[in-house]
């Protein structure tokens, strides 16, 4: 089983959003060093020292490096935006007939994933349960919640999405990577919040045939 | 104003109209608010030290946390910057008092007794709140959180945005009509601007929380479900009427800041400050965004407009980026002296910026959705309130102690408690974003032990360490430097504001005389009658 790692990326879906992750990243940590950069010079040049007893100039406003400092940081953001927009756009648009469709619904302190004419699997924070699903298909996943607000979160897929009661909301996950992956509640929900975990086991197509036939059968 | 003889005995403060007895009182109160709040914090650091640590059990630690917050947020950092707006805006505006003194009294003594209820909520027989600060609902409905404490939170949480309300209308109306000739609106010290921002704030964000948990409130005891989606009642409303409040609270909590931050730089640059119409406005600009950004708290539900929300919260980077340009170039040329205050100013800018670079990640909701509610936010708001806000905050008292108390803080003491805050600070934040990324939830009392978990959460409480260690080092150094007294002056920094212009600490009604207002600096026009009147 993963453990909480560094996230492996396993789904389609989770491409896009390590992209964006990266993109994000990037533009963060590159704007930071160089603000970084001009707080410390600024501090060490311009220190008092007995060569600089006194400020060398009281100017205080210049209005063409003002401008320049306002509209340099619009584009950036309005550029950051147009990107994350694209990328969020196309991770919301739900396939139309996913092949594997299921509900998920969480209580306290427990997970219910019930598969649309197929099993039904619940499982506690003391017997978590497992999500099976076939690697390289989409699966439209609609979760909700029978009493306070929780949160489906694999960390792994990169991706949470919250179980409101009185409300459902579908995403679509297509996982890549067969594998065991942790999930958790991602919504604190109270005393067994912690503990609220679950796991998404990825087979190969032919294995989850081979799982719904086994599962029939209970 | 009605002169009265001053009383000197303990009963003045209970008494006390004085801005100053005032201020003094909101800051003190919500010091010791961050005593407890920070032992809270050290408790969940403890805690969280191991994988299997069980110093707190479930129960205890959701009531730990909780507290944590709530007194951080509604009793510590706003307060304290209420308090500081109490002692300054009279002083930096040459008026004798606030403009409205018994209202101003009635805040304080309200906001008290409403912190004073959150606290002793916490000692309830059935447990105190432990719903979050947040307190969501259905979490926080009688259902489920059936305690007393919970009511308690509600009452005191309430009392505390009440008084907030009426503090505000205090500081814009003193602002706005109770000037000394001269004191034009443009030429307010930049704090006091960014005082009237955060009161525009309280105006429209405090009334959303207050009927927030009065529909709670009734909810809980009066059948009302306007949250309970049983009878048609919506858990989406309470998020949206919470955060329509919460995220302006954001500011409320950082703007203040921001003013603390431009004045020390300037002072301690020996220059005006850099751009001082680009400051207001992009305050302004700051407050107005604000309020339209609440729902970037909400991407996950999927019940929100993720791209609107999402534009408008990257646009809050561009004022935010126009202050941090102007306080780097109110350093450029300067001749800076690195007191105390100053290593606290340059401690925000350092670490405020990885704060605020992070916000504008997690404004992107693919980015969001792995780091909601994971320790990622955790580490981002901390280094905004803790690392911004908290640094600020020290900024602040080690720059105007010495006009509050007529002595100073001894530096030496004070330059130690900044090292030992400082790397504390981001030792134990730092890791955190990582905490984040590898799939660690906030609010929880256990973690897997796998990965680097472990490791990174010992790094984490190591560091937490070293910031109690500094806050004991700053105690020692009130101690200490009380004792000495060393006399301070009216000017002690050379400072260019009016609060410099008078004795310290201020004599009851502020000002014996005032020198002429010509500009932001009127002590700079004094000092310099050859220079031309606007710096």
């Amino acid at each position: 089983m993963h453990g909480p790692s560094w996230p492996a990326v396993s789904s389609t879906q989770a491409v896009a959003l390590a992209q964006d992750w990266l993109i994000f990243t990037c533009a963060a940590l590159s704007l930071a060093v160089l603000v970084w950069v001009l707080i410390i010079v600024a501090a060490i040049r311009f220190r008092r020292t007995d060569r600089n007893p006194e400020a060398r100039s009281q100017r205080a406003n210049n209005a063409p490096l003002e401008i320049v400092w306002t509209i340099l940081p619009l584009l950036i953001v309005v550029g950051l935006f147009a990107y994350t927009y694209h990328i969020e756009a196309a991770l919301e648009a739900l396939a139309a007939d996913a092949p594997v469709q299921l509900n998920v619904n969480g209580f306290r302190w427990g997970w219910t994933f019930a598969y649309a004419g197929g099993p039904t699997i619940t499982g506690t924070s003391l017997h978590p349960p497992q999500m099976v699903l076939p690697a390289g298909r989409t699966a439209a996943i609609t979760v909700t919640s029978s009493d306070v607000i929780h949160s489906f979160w694999v960390p792994d897929m990169l991706f949470k999405r919250d179980a409101v009661p009185g409300r459902a909301t579908t995403f679509d996950l297509t996982p890549t990577t067969p594998g065991t992956y942790l999930g958790r509640c991602g919504e604190f929900c109270g005393l067994n919040h912690a503990l609220m975990t679950f796991s998404v086991r990825v087979v190969s197509p032919a294995e989850y045939q081979r799982w719904r036939a086994y599962e029939a059968t209970q | 104003m009605i002169a009265t003889a001053e009383r000197h005995d303990i009963l003045a403060w209970f008494t006390s109209t004085d801005h100053k007895r005032i201020g003094i009182l909101y800051m003190g109160t919500s010091l010791l608010f961050l005593l407890v709040a920070g032992l809270l914090a050290m408790l969940i650091r403890t805690q969280l030290a191991r994988p299997d640590a069980t110093l707190l059990g479930p129960e205890a630690y959701n009531a730990v946390f909780t507290l944590h917050g709530t007194a951080m947020i509604f009793l510590v950092i706003a307060p304290f910057g209420f308090g500081l707006a109490n002692y300054l805006i009279p002083l930096q505006i040459g008026a004798p008092d606030m403009a409205f003194p018994r209202l101003n009294a009635t805040s304080f003594w309200v906001f008290l007794f409403g912190g004073l209820t959150v606290f002793a909520g916490a000692a309830a027989n059935d447990g105190g709140a432990a719903a979050g600060w947040t307190a969501y609902a259905p979490l926080s409905e009688i259902t489920i959180s059936a305690g007393i404490g919970q009511d308690m939170w509600i009452i005191g949480v309430a009392m505390v945005s009440v008084a907030s309300i009426a503090a505000a209308v205090n500081f814009v109306t003193t602002a706005f009509v109770l000037r000394a000739p001269g004191m034009t609106m443009w030429r307010m010290p930049i704090f006091t601007w960014e005082m009237i921002a955060t009161s525009l704030l309280v105006f429209m964000a405090f009334p959303s929380l207050t009927a927030t948990l009065l529909l709670l409130f009734v909810d809980r005891h009066f059948g009302g479900h306007a949250f309970d989606p049983t009878y048609g009642g919506s858990p989406i409303l309470y998020q949206h009427l919470f955060w329509f409040f919460g995220h302006p609270e954001v500011y409320v909590m950082i703007l203040p800041y921001f003013g603390v931050i431009s004045e020390v730089i300037a002072t301690f640059s020996g220059r005006p400050i850099f751009g001082y119409t680009g400051m207001v406005l992009s305050a302004f600009a700051i407050a107005g965004l604000s309020m339209g950004v609440w729902a970037h708290h909400m991407f996950t539900t999927g019940a929100v407009n993720d791209p609107f929300f999402s534009f408008v919260s990257f646009l809050i980077a561009v004022p935010t980026g126009i202050k941090f340009f102007n306080w780097i170039a109110t350093m450029w040329g300067g001749s800076i002296r690195y007191t105390t205050a100053m290593w606290y100013a340059l401690g925000f800018l350092m670490n405020f910026l990885l704060g605020g670079v992070t916000g504008v990640m997690v404004a992107s909701p693919p980015v969001d959705f792995q780091a909601r509610d994971s320790y990622f936010l955790v580490a981002h708001f901390h280094y905004t309130l803790g690392g911004g806000s908290f640094f600020a905050l020290f900024a602040a008292i080690f720059y105007w102690w010495p006009k509050v108390y007529g002595w100073f803080l001894d530096e030496r003491l004070g330059k130690i408690g900044f090292a030992l805050t400082f790397f504390g600070f981001n030792l134990t934040f730092l890791p955190m974003f990582f905490m984040g990324i590898f799939g660690m939830s906030r609010r929880v009392f256990t973690y897997p032990n796998t990965g680097a978990l472990p490791e990174l959460n010992l790094i984490a409480s190591c560091g937490a360490a070293l910031i109690l260690a500094g806050a004991a080092v700053f105690v020692a150094n009130v101690i200490v430097s009380a004792r000495r007294r060393v006399p301070a002056g009216d000017n002690p920094w050379h400072g260019y504001t009016l609060e410099w212009a008078t004795t310290s600490p201020p004599p009851e009604h502020n000002f014996p005389q005032l020198p002429p207002i010509r500009s932001f600096r009127p002590l700079w026009n004094v000092e310099h009658p050859e220079a031309p009147q606007t710096p």
